[in-house]
This record gives structure tokens, sequence and C-alpha cells, in this order.
């Protein structure tokens, strides 16, 4: 599929070939349920009663009792409203965004982008659908929407440092409610308006929300594959309103993730499973990128034995996840005003620093409901075992690789591969 | 795809267990009695920081097995059947 849209090229991505629009059920919880990533993640991923009431009340329709007592599942199976018949009139799309916008913050979103709908971030087939709507897993999705308004919603530094634990899981499961109401709300608004809208959050989306954001300006692609915010790092989930309203749209920006994400790579020293490339960017599906390995990723939840929980461990070593405060803002703003050639400069300093104070592998104990991250021992149920099994937060930091060295007849050197330049 | 433990293991896995501390998975295991320690295909991405933990070069992917080690990739799996 060619480009849809003229939005401006992004740093961190660069769209090289067609692109093939994705089949929801290609990405990794389908392909999981399926079996296609091993039997064992199949049966994790198999609806099970959550045994903890608390994580019941957040979880995704793991209920002992009724069903209707899980939120998401109450949002499943919502149909979309109707357009009302009385349609305002948009004279000044500018002024209208600017007021989206602030509905948008109003209803609880955090950051707000708004950039035209590119077709080949809108999924092929749909993963699963809602009755009410006369939607089935499998429908090919029509999505002839001009614009995408694209929200982030910012989760809690402190438990997101508590990172491969039920704290922390709790916290992402948590997060992924935030983008229910306020994405209803600003479709409803529209609809209200006399447009068509439709809401695509937690479980029921029809987008990429990632690509989009990043075009909507909202931060850029990290070398973990999230997007990443200037101020709130990459502990933003996201959510998408896509509509007809008449808006101005957002460009991309450039806060220097492209250059810091070449040289710190803290990502990829600290990710468990090592499914964060040390190398170069990549092509994917016609863009190039930095592309994690998603199945590894994925499959990393087995290693938690049982206890379900969301790693985030890229998310929180990245040098981008600190607390609001005017030292990160200032930090922030500076490298952007700084000429890219200049920039390698100031961001090793920088990342020294964040090493030295905040640490390699980056993780903070926490006491919270009755939760406590402290390293426990690795379950093991091959009876005698004798291997040294430890959990993640104990394992060693992965060795950025060397280059190696061609020399060459006129004995110059030359140096190419992934090392921190 | 996975890694598989080959035959240079035998008398050593007692001394070292160095890949067992690095797998990010824990899915090499063994026991006392064992002859060598043993992959979990299952449980295996193929990351391959087993390998250059491994004093004795006894692993290798799936695809890079020595000829005279390829029966090593069903006795691996095999270790693993009615274990789990």
């Amino acid at each position: 599929m060619e480009k849809t849209t003229n939005c401006k090229s992004p740093r961190t991505y660069r769209i090289v070939g067609p692109q093939r629009q994705i089949d929801e059920r290609e990405t990794p919880h389908f392909r999981a349920r399926r079996g296609e990533l091993g039997e064992r993640i199949k049966v994790l991923r198999q609806p099970q009663i959550e045994q903890d009431a608390f994580k019941r009340a957040i979880s995704d329709g793991k209920m002992k009792g009724d069903m209707h007592n899980s939120l998401q599942q109450l949002f499943l199976q919502m149909p979309q409203g109707a357009v009302s018949p009385e349609r305002l009139p948009v004279s000044d799309p500018v002024a209208m965004s600017q007021k989206i916008k602030e509905a948008a913050r109003f209803y609880g979103a955090d950051v707000v982008g708004i950039t035209y709908l590119d077709q080949a971030y809108v999924y092929s087939h749909r993963g699963r659908g809602c009755s009410a709507d006369g939607e089935k897993p499998g429908d090919p999705i029509d999505l002839p929407h001009k614009y995408a308004i694209c929200l982030g919603f910012a989760d809690d530094f402190d438990r997101y440092m508590t990172c491969n634990s039920e704290i922390s899981g709790l916290e992402y499961q948590m997060g992924t409610k935030r983008t229910l109401i306020p994405t209803f709300l600003l479709a409803t608004y529209i609809r209200e308006m006399g447009y068509p809208a439709r809401s695509h959050a937690h479980s029921r989306l029809e987008v990429n929300t990632v690509a989009l954001a990043v075009t909507a300006g909202l931060g850029e692609l990290g070398r973990h594959g999230m997007l990443i915010h200037e101020e709130y790092g990459s502990r933003l989930h996201l959510a998408v309103v896509t509509t007809d309203l008449p808006l101005a749209v957002d460009e991309p920006v450039d806060i220097g993730v492209e250059d810091v994400c070449k040289i710190c790579m803290k990502c990829a020293q600290t990710c468990p499973t090592y499914s964060i490339p040390f190398g170069d960017k990549v092509i994917v599906n016609g863009v190039e990128k930095w592309a994690i390995n998603v199945d590894t990723c994925y499959k990393g939840k087995l290693s938690a034995r049982g206890k379900y929980t969301n790693c985030l461990t890229c998310i929180t070593s990245c040098c981008y996840h600190k607390r609001s405060s005017w030292w990160h803002t200032l930090a922030g703003r500076l490298l952007k005003k700084i000429p890219i050639p200049l920039r390698p400069a100031y961001i090793k300093p920088l990342l020294w620093m964040d090493d030295f104070i905040w640490g390699k592998k980056p993780r903070r104990r926490m006491q919270w409901m009755g939760y406590d991250n402290a390293p426990s021992p690795v379950a093991c149920n091959i009876p005698g075992c004798i291997a040294k099994h430890k959990p993640q937060e104990l394992k060693p930091l992965h060795e950025i690789p060397q280059p190696k060295r061609q020399y060459s007849f006129n004995t110059s050197v030359t140096e190419k591969g992934g090392a921190r330049p | 795809m996975t890694h598989v433990i080959t035959a240079a293991c035998i008398g050593a896995k007692h001394k070292e267990l160095s890949c067992t501390e690095v797998c990010p998975m824990n899915c090499i295991h063994g026991t006392a009695t064992d002859a060598i320690l043993y992959i979990d295909p299952e449980d295996c991405i193929d990351c391959g920081a087993c390998v250059p933990a491994c004093p004795r070069e006894a692993i290798f992917p799936a695809g890079d097995i020595p000829e005279k080690w390829q029966d090593f990739q069903q006795i691996n799996a095999d270790y693993f059947k009615d274990k789990r």
C-alpha cells in the first residue's frame, strides 16, 4: 500500500517502500492465543480466574462471578453511538483542533496530538469484534476517516520503577483502563457535533497507535519500538479517536530520540530476553526502523513462572523515564536546541550521569497494597534440579557487542557495527 | 529453533552451571544424576546467552550442531517429556 497522506516524515523511522496493512490477528496476543508462540504461552493466555480480588477488579475479564464486573468486557461489548443528525459547521479547523485538545485533556488525557489517518496504519482485519455493532473476528476493516486524534495517558513513575513485578503489572493494567473513558467521551463529543468518530482504546483497536502518535508529534520512536515522549518517556498508554471532523494536523517532532538511542542502548542492555537490537535500523514492511523481536519479548512472560506480569524493563531503563522535574525538562529542551551534529557531545555526559545517579539497570523496591517486589526465588518444577535459576532482576547486564575491526591493505581501520560510538 | 546442549557437557555440569545463571528464561535444567544439563525447547527463546557462558563450548544452535552430536537435539527435547 502506498502512503495515503502527506505527513512530514519523522526522524526515527523512514518510509522506504510500500507498506502492507497488518491483520490484527497477526499481532502477538492473537498469535499467542492460537498457540503459535508455544503451548505454554497459549495456556498462560487462556482466561483463568485470577485468585486475587484486587487484581480481578482491573483484570481482563478473569472474574470469579459476573463478567459485568470487568470494565474491559463492558467496553468491548459497548456499541459505537450514532452520529447526531445536526452537524455543527466548522469554519476554523485550527480553533477546532485547540478545542478538541482541551476537551481531551479535560477528559483525562495527558498529551494530545492530531495527524492524518494513514491507511497503512489501519489494520486490514479485526481480531475481535463487538457483537452489538455486528462485528466478528476476521471481518475486514473499513475505516475511511481522515484524521486521527492521538491521546497519551501517563502511568505512575514510581510503580513502573518496580518493573517486572506484580506492582508494575497492576499499574500497567490500570493504565490500559485509563484510556477507555476519555476516548469514549471524546468520540461521543464529536459524534454529538454531527461528525462520524470512532474510539480506539485498549483491546478494541483498528489502528496502530504508536505509528500514528509519532506522526502526530507526541514523541519519537525509540530503539525499544515504543513511543518516547520528552517528559514521560515511554510510560504513556496510547489511544486514538478517528474522525472526519475538520481539524488542523500537527507535525512530527525532533526531540533528539534518534541521537540518544544511537548512543544509549540501555534498553538493549537490560532487556531480559535480548529482544532489543544493538545494531542499526532495518527495513520491516517498508519502514526503516529499529526492529525488536516481538516473539521473544512476548515469551519472556513465561520466565515469571505463572506470575503473569508485564516486564516494562526497557521503559524504566530508558533515560527519558524520569519523574517530572525542572532538570529533566531543561535537559530535554536544551537537547532540542542543539544542532544535530553537536548532539552526541551533549548526550554522552548526560548518559554517564544517568548511569551514575539512576543506575545501569534502574529498579526500586516497593511494598504496596500487600505486594512486595523484592526478588523471589524462581520456582522450578523439575524435581532435584541443580540449575542456578535466578529472577530476572538479578541477571547480569548484556554486554554491548564490540565492533569487529577490519584491516585493509593500507592499514587504515574501519569500524562497522552496533557498538556505542 | 532452539539451542541444544551436547556431549561436551558430560562431566562438567556439576562444577560450572554458568549457563543456567545467564539463561533469561531459566530453561536449562538437570539433576545431580543426569549426564548433562538440558535446554527445554518449549521455553528457549534462542537468544544465545548460554553459548559464550559455557566453558566447554557444548552449546549450539539447533541448525548448527556438529554432525556427531545431531541426536542431542532429540535427547534435550525428550528429557522434558512427562516432566512438565
